[in-house]
């Protein structure tokens, strides 16, 4: 007992040993890579051709959107209509399996709950753990397909590709591409492709996409806004394996005691379970116009597309804000303005844009 | 370490506690089996409405109900007890006399706290599988993922879950083990470790304080979901068993530095 501080020395050396161990972690994951130097046209060019056929992986998508947070309490938050602006603020995790161009399945990892979208074939099954409800589709009989699954997504599921094909879309000639550093993403190394609009119209502010540089598969997609340091939109794998996943992964049974419905024609462009989007049949008339064109494009929805008990929604009325005419939903990224008449305008610009929209029709 | 363990199961408390853990399951089958009304999917807590359908749930539901209250209750009243309870007692001193040292007797006595949490998580699942085998229809459990497993792979993924929760408690009990030095009132130990469990869990659900909420160590608590997924998702078991090692070396660190410059009077 001659010297009694020594013996706390190990109750102050294991918190810093350990903040310092996390701290190292997290750096090696984001540690930038040398890879052979390739130009933009290069990189997508890698993305065209790649050959992706079967995979599994963990997905991690989080939003930071400048939106309020939902308190989250307890597994029953994410029911109701709630869940459809879930998806707008905090994260979520959720893997993916594919097989082929016809077989996949995508698990949303809720806490004590899953949302399950399982396709084998020209069936489709849906799942939400949290009622215990599945809903089967058929799906329409297509020509048969030589092209990568990454090609034609099946509907509903959500990879850095889908979302990287989108925003690989809007490159124009309003566009700057340039490849950013290397980068580590799940493991994997990959090209950073940074897509910058020249528009000032749009929030956007750079979309940068983490491109695998064995393969050519977009392992994430990163969406900044104007004026905010953290990606408003981020979709990457943690976990990524090019393997063939286990085949009874696909073969999808309704469990015994669920409620099963029959459900038309697939039309879902969104997860499994997000509400009862019923996916309805629309008319010629009731598709969404969209004016303009790349970044600063507005889609129009014309009145009765959206339903007004989603519109009333106690959580969609907290989260928008009355403007003339209607009601706004303004985040960093996306804007969204209803108006009273039932039409709905959308775009990734600022809210000004949307009213001369409405106000030209 | 036999004698310790023996001290702690041969004393009532610990069989009050529990025989109390056991009665939730039982409480929760009983209630389901006499209520009327068919409960409806999504109500209550998760898969209360499966178990009329399929008795083995039993054991989970009793599990999530138990694991932000009751066990962190119980773990703080035997953690907190370990070296408090001792001092009040006036056998701390004796105990030092015999030449085993201060450390192992910490690590013997947070050996028999972690024992305990196992006694305390197999109780809940044990007895909840009794309740659902009596009183409900026992068939493949369904997951998650929507899949359905057979009986005997949900009794592994049960005595799983029952492992997870076990690993989950093991970094409460170090910190009560810790708080247990710096006071000879044993309840007041048992107390800060119970508050500062609900404190963690409140901070957990609070979205201001995000960034701290991969280090709580009530984060991981509800994980064990992960295990009832088609394929199992060993990921926040991994992250659990990481983070309660982590709370099992600082909080040890601090015990170990409190107790063996302390001078036991008592």
């Amino acid at each position: 007992m001659t010297r009694p501080w020594l013996r706390w020395l190990p109750a102050a050396l294991v918190p810093v040993a350990l903040a310092a161990a996390a701290l190292a972690g997290s750096y090696q994951a984001g540690a930038a890579t040398s890879l052979p130097h390739k130009t933009a046209e290069e990189v997508i060019a890698m993305i065209g051709r790649a050959d992706v056929h079967s995979l599994s992986g963990t997905l991690l998508q989080s939003s930071e959107l400048g939106l309020p947070q939902l308190p989250s309490v307890g597994p029953t938050a994410t029911q109701g209509p709630a869940s459809v602006i879930e998806l707008l603020s905090g994260s979520h995790t959720a893997r993916v399996y594919l097989d082929g161009p016809a077989k996949a399945r995508f698990q949303v990892m809720d806490l004590l709950a899953e949302r399950d979208l399982v396709r084998n074939g020209n069936d489709l099954w849906l799942y939400n753990s949290a009622d215990n409800s599945a809903a089967h589709m058929t799906m329409p009989a297509e020509p048969a397909r030589t092209a990568a699954p990454h090609a034609t997504p099946t509907p509903g599921v959500t990879t850095p590709d889908v979302v990287a094909q989108h925003f690989l879309a809007a490159v124009g000639p309003t566009t700057d591409v340039t490849v950013g550093d290397g980068t580590t993403v799940a493991g994997h190394t990959a090209y950073q492709l940074v897509i910058k609009p020249r528009s000032t119209g749009t929030l956007v502010d750079s979309v940068t996409i983490a491109v695998d540089s064995a393969s050519g598969l977009p392992l994430g997609v990163d969406v900044r806004a104007r004026g905010q340091a953290a990606a408003a939109f981020s979709l990457s794998f943690t976990e990524l394996s090019l393997s063939t996943p286990d085949a009874a992964l696909f073969s999808f049974t309704p469990p015994p005691g669920a409620a099963v419905e029959e459900k038309a024609t697939p039309q879902l462009r969104a997860l499994p379970g997000k509400t009862g989007q019923a996916p309805q049949a629309k008319a010629a008339a009731d598709r969404p116009t969209i004016t303009g064109t790349g970044w600063d494009a507005v889609m129009a929805l014309p009145a009765g597309t959206v339903p007004a008990d989603v519109r009333s929604a106690p959580t969609l009325t907290q989260l928008t804000q009355p403007v003339a005419g209607g009601r706004a939903l303004t985040t960093s990224l996306v804007t969204v303005l209803m108006l009273d008449d039932g039409r709905v305008f959308a775009g990734m610009v600022p809210l000004e844009r949307l009213q001369s929209a409405a106000a030209t029709k | 370490m036999a004698s310790e363990l023996s001290v702690l199961f041969r004393r009532l408390r610990t069989w009050a506690m529990l025989l109390a853990l056991a009665a939730i399951p039982i409480l929760i089958a009983a209630a389901v089996k006499l209520s009327s009304h068919p409960v409806a999917p999504g109500r209550g807590p998760p898969f209360l409405d499966r178990i009329t359908q399929n008795g083995l749930f039993v054991g989970v539901t009793a599990m999530i109900v138990s694991v932000p209250l009751f066990l962190p209750l119980t773990i703080g009243v035997v953690a907190g007890d370990t070296i408090a309870g001792e001092a009040n007692l006036g056998t701390l001193r004796y105990l030092l006399v015999a030449p085993a040292g201060r450390v192992r007797l910490l690590l013997i006595k947070y050996a028999a706290a972690a024992a305990f949490c196992l006694a305390a998580t197999l109780t809940v699942a044990a007895a909840g599988a009794m309740a659902g085998v009596a009183l409900f229809p026992v068939g493949p459990v369904t997951l998650l993922s929507g899949d359905t497993i057979g009986v005997g792979e949900s009794v592994v993924r049960s005595l799983l879950i029952a492992a997870y929760i076990a690993v989950s408690l093991l970094g409460l009990s170090a910190i009560g083990l810790a708080i247990s030095t710096f006071t000879d009132v044993p309840v007041g130990a048992m107390a800060a470790t119970i508050v500062l469990s609900v404190v963690s869990q409140v901070a957990d659900n609070l979205p201001q304080l995000e960034w701290l909420h991969p280090w709580l160590f009530s984060h991981y608590w509800l994980g064990f979901a992960d295990l009832l997924r088609q394929p199992i998702s060993w990921t926040s078991f991994g992250d659990n068993a990481l983070l309660q090692a982590g709370y099992i070396v600082a909080a040890g660190a601090l015990a170990y530095g409190k107790f063996t410059s302390k001078d036991v009077l008592s």
